[in-house]
């Protein structure tokens, strides 16, 4: 299967990057030292008066890992569209495009990319979980059946939607240097990040339950609230059916603007011109 | 080795139009098993166009493209073709070795022949100690060669290269073109691109002459000469130059001390303008040539624009 070849040499391209090794070694060691020095000094201080804030909120772990999926994913987002934009660069592009379809480039590259990030994401979160059992001791890890099923899927579907769309921003970038208004669409992910108070307050008002359906707020929106209220079953299997749709689709849409944007060198494309490539039909 | 008449390759009257321009307009072609064929011309006249259109990277807006791979005729077969493109890099972070063999793994090779045929060629284009080196940390001329190699690693029926000679020394250019040669020897359909017509002629053996999106000239090299050459002469002689200036059968004569040099008009052979020479004229030295293939292009469209 060539689509293999294409995420295996990908992988193996992206995790041998000194600034990716550097990142996923540096990162946790940064949170595991300042951690493990709060526990330990911190905690002798004032440890008597943290006790009575009573049991930390149930959002707290979710929040934290929504929030190193999106870190995780931003970075790796970064990684791959400046990827794609070095495959224009290096004029790699026709010479493989000889051998394989835009698709399955574009795909190898989302897949080969991101496996390498979320190794790296899924460290991390073990630093995380780590410093914050340490800390807080009261925390429950306890998980509903729905958590532990809904969780890695708005996770790693989340995080591919992510690469996609800065895949598809990438392929329309001249060199790594310009980048301009195209950058926000791939921001678009980090909306609900800004009404967190909102969803935590009302998790299952009517405007929360629709844009849950959007899925570039789907991640965001969803991992929240599965962690604070029971939600209908349906709506989870129908947000991360409608996400996972969305990805698909979204790495074609990547893969027919990189074809056509691929022998533009000289220009960047603008974004009509990048949803326009990215859904118009073949002839 | 006689070029076989097998046509692994027919382009049919295509053009491709970006806005108002005409790139490519009503080029016909076909590539036969065994056999060399150059689409010669200057910048800009089209030959990338049309070698893209022959890759699927663009399609053409009329006429069509047809290929006989691997006993099928119809699409494009990307295992069974190899290309060359004139825009064209590695990736810089990899090596060598592992590029090439990532690259024939793509054509279909699996890795153990990938690796093997991957060595060879490297030793047979002087880059056998460049294996595990990355790809920046190669000159310009010598990741042509690791290009070059990728193009034909998995022996293809049909090899693309666009300007396979630019940017390369000349004692590589030679060593790239046995290396073509030997593919015609083994039955490859090889289509080539140049603008420098007088570096490639002698490698081809079918040529399309290409001048603002139109072929101006084709067919084989002997025949393009034939109908569009006429002889040069150089001569080296003692005696009367009188009986030389009376010759009628001789265009342009022009005379300087012994030597002389003049054309003779289409449809006087070399044979007969030898037996018939003049007497009283003692040839010392004589030559009769051909002109090379840019003098004839520029002459026809010349010709063509008047």
């Amino acid at each position: 299967m060539k689509l293999g070849k294409v995420v295996a040499w990908e992988f193996r391209r992206a995790a041998r990057n000194k600034q990716f090794i550097l990142m996923t070694v540096l990162l946790p060691g940064i949170i595991g030292l300042a951690g493990g020095g709060v526990a330990l000094f911190g905690g002798a201080a004032d440890g008597a008066a943290r006790t009575p804030a009573g049991p930390p909120p149930p959002f707290l772990v979710p929040m934290i890992f929504a929030m190193i999926l999106f870190i995780g994913a931003f970075l790796n987002g970064t990684m791959t569209l400046y990827g794609v934009v070095k495959e224009k660069a290096n004029r790699v592009v026709e010479i493989v495009l000889s051998s394989i379809s835009s698709r399955e480039l574009m795909a190898g590259k989302i897949l080969g990319q991101g496996l390498a990030g979320l190794i790296q994401v899924v460290l991390w979160g073990a630093v995380a979980a780590a410093v914050i059992s340490a800390l807080l001791p009261g925390l429950s890890w306890h998980l509903t059946p729905v958590q532990w099923v809904s969780y890695p899927l708005y996770f790693a579907l989340g995080y591919l939607l992510i690469s996609a769309l800065f895949a598809t921003i990438g392929a329309g970038m001249k060199d790594v240097q310009s980048s301009g208004a195209q950058f926000l669409v791939g921001m678009i992910p980090y909306v609900p990040m800004m009404f967190v108070a909102g969803i935590i307050q009302q998790p299952n008002a009517t405007w929360i339950r629709l844009a849950s359906f959007f899925p570039p707020f789907t991640p965001g929106m969803m991992m929240i609230r599965v962690s604070i209220a029971p939600i209908p079953w349906w709506e989870v299997a129908g947000t991360i059916l409608v996400l996972g749709l969305f990805d698909l689709l979204f790495i074609r849409v990547a893969a027919r603007a990189f074809e056509t944007a691929m022998l533009m060198y000289g220009k960047n494309a603008t974004l009509r011109e990048l949803w326009r490539w990215g859904v118009r039909r073949r002839r | 080795m006689p070029v076989s008449q097998e046509a692994v390759l027919e382009v049919e009257r295509v053009t491709k139009r970006f806005g108002e321009v005409v790139a490519v307009h009503e080029v016909s072609f076909s590539a036969r098993r065994g056999a060399i064929l150059g689409l010669l011309g200057p910048n800009g006249a089209g030959k990338t166009t049309t070698l893209r259109m022959i890759m699927g990277i663009f399609d053409p807006d009329e006429g069509e493209i047809q290929f006989s791979l691997n006993g099928t005729t119809g699409r494009l077969d990307k295992e069974r073709i190899g290309y060359l493109p004139e825009e064209r890099g590695l990736y810089a972070d990899a090596k060598v070795l592992e590029t090439l063999v990532y690259l024939a793994e793509l054509k279909g090779l699996d890795h153990g022949e990938a690796g093997r045929r991957a060595r060879g060629w490297l030793t047979r284009l002087d880059l056998g100690a460049w294996s595990d080196r990355k790809i920046e940390s190669l000159s310009k001329g010598m990741e042509q060669k690791v290009q070059f190699a990728a193009a034909i690693l998995h022996e293809p029926d049909l090899v693309v290269l666009d300007e396979p000679f630019s940017g390369v020394d000349p004692v590589h250019q030679d060593l790239i073109k046995d290396v073509i040669r030997d593919l015609r020897e083994r039955g490859t359909a090889v289509v080539l691109s140049s603008h420098m017509m007088n570096q490639v002629e002698e490698l081809t053996d079918e040529i399309v002459l290409v001048d603002h999106g139109a072929a101006v000239l084709s067919g084989s090299l002997d025949a393009i000469k034939e109908a569009h050459g006429t002889h040069t002469v150089r001569l080296r002689f003692a005696g009367d130059r009188a009986a030389l200036e009376r010759d009628l059968r001789i265009e342009g004569l022009a005379i300087d001390g012994d030597r002389a040099t003049f054309r003779l008009p289409k449809g006087t052979t070399p044979d007969s303008f030898v037996r018939g020479l003049p007497e009283g004229i003692i040839v010392r030295e004589i030559s009769v040539t051909r002109p090379p293939l840019h003098d004839i292009f520029v002459q026809t469209v010349e010709g063509g624009r008047r």
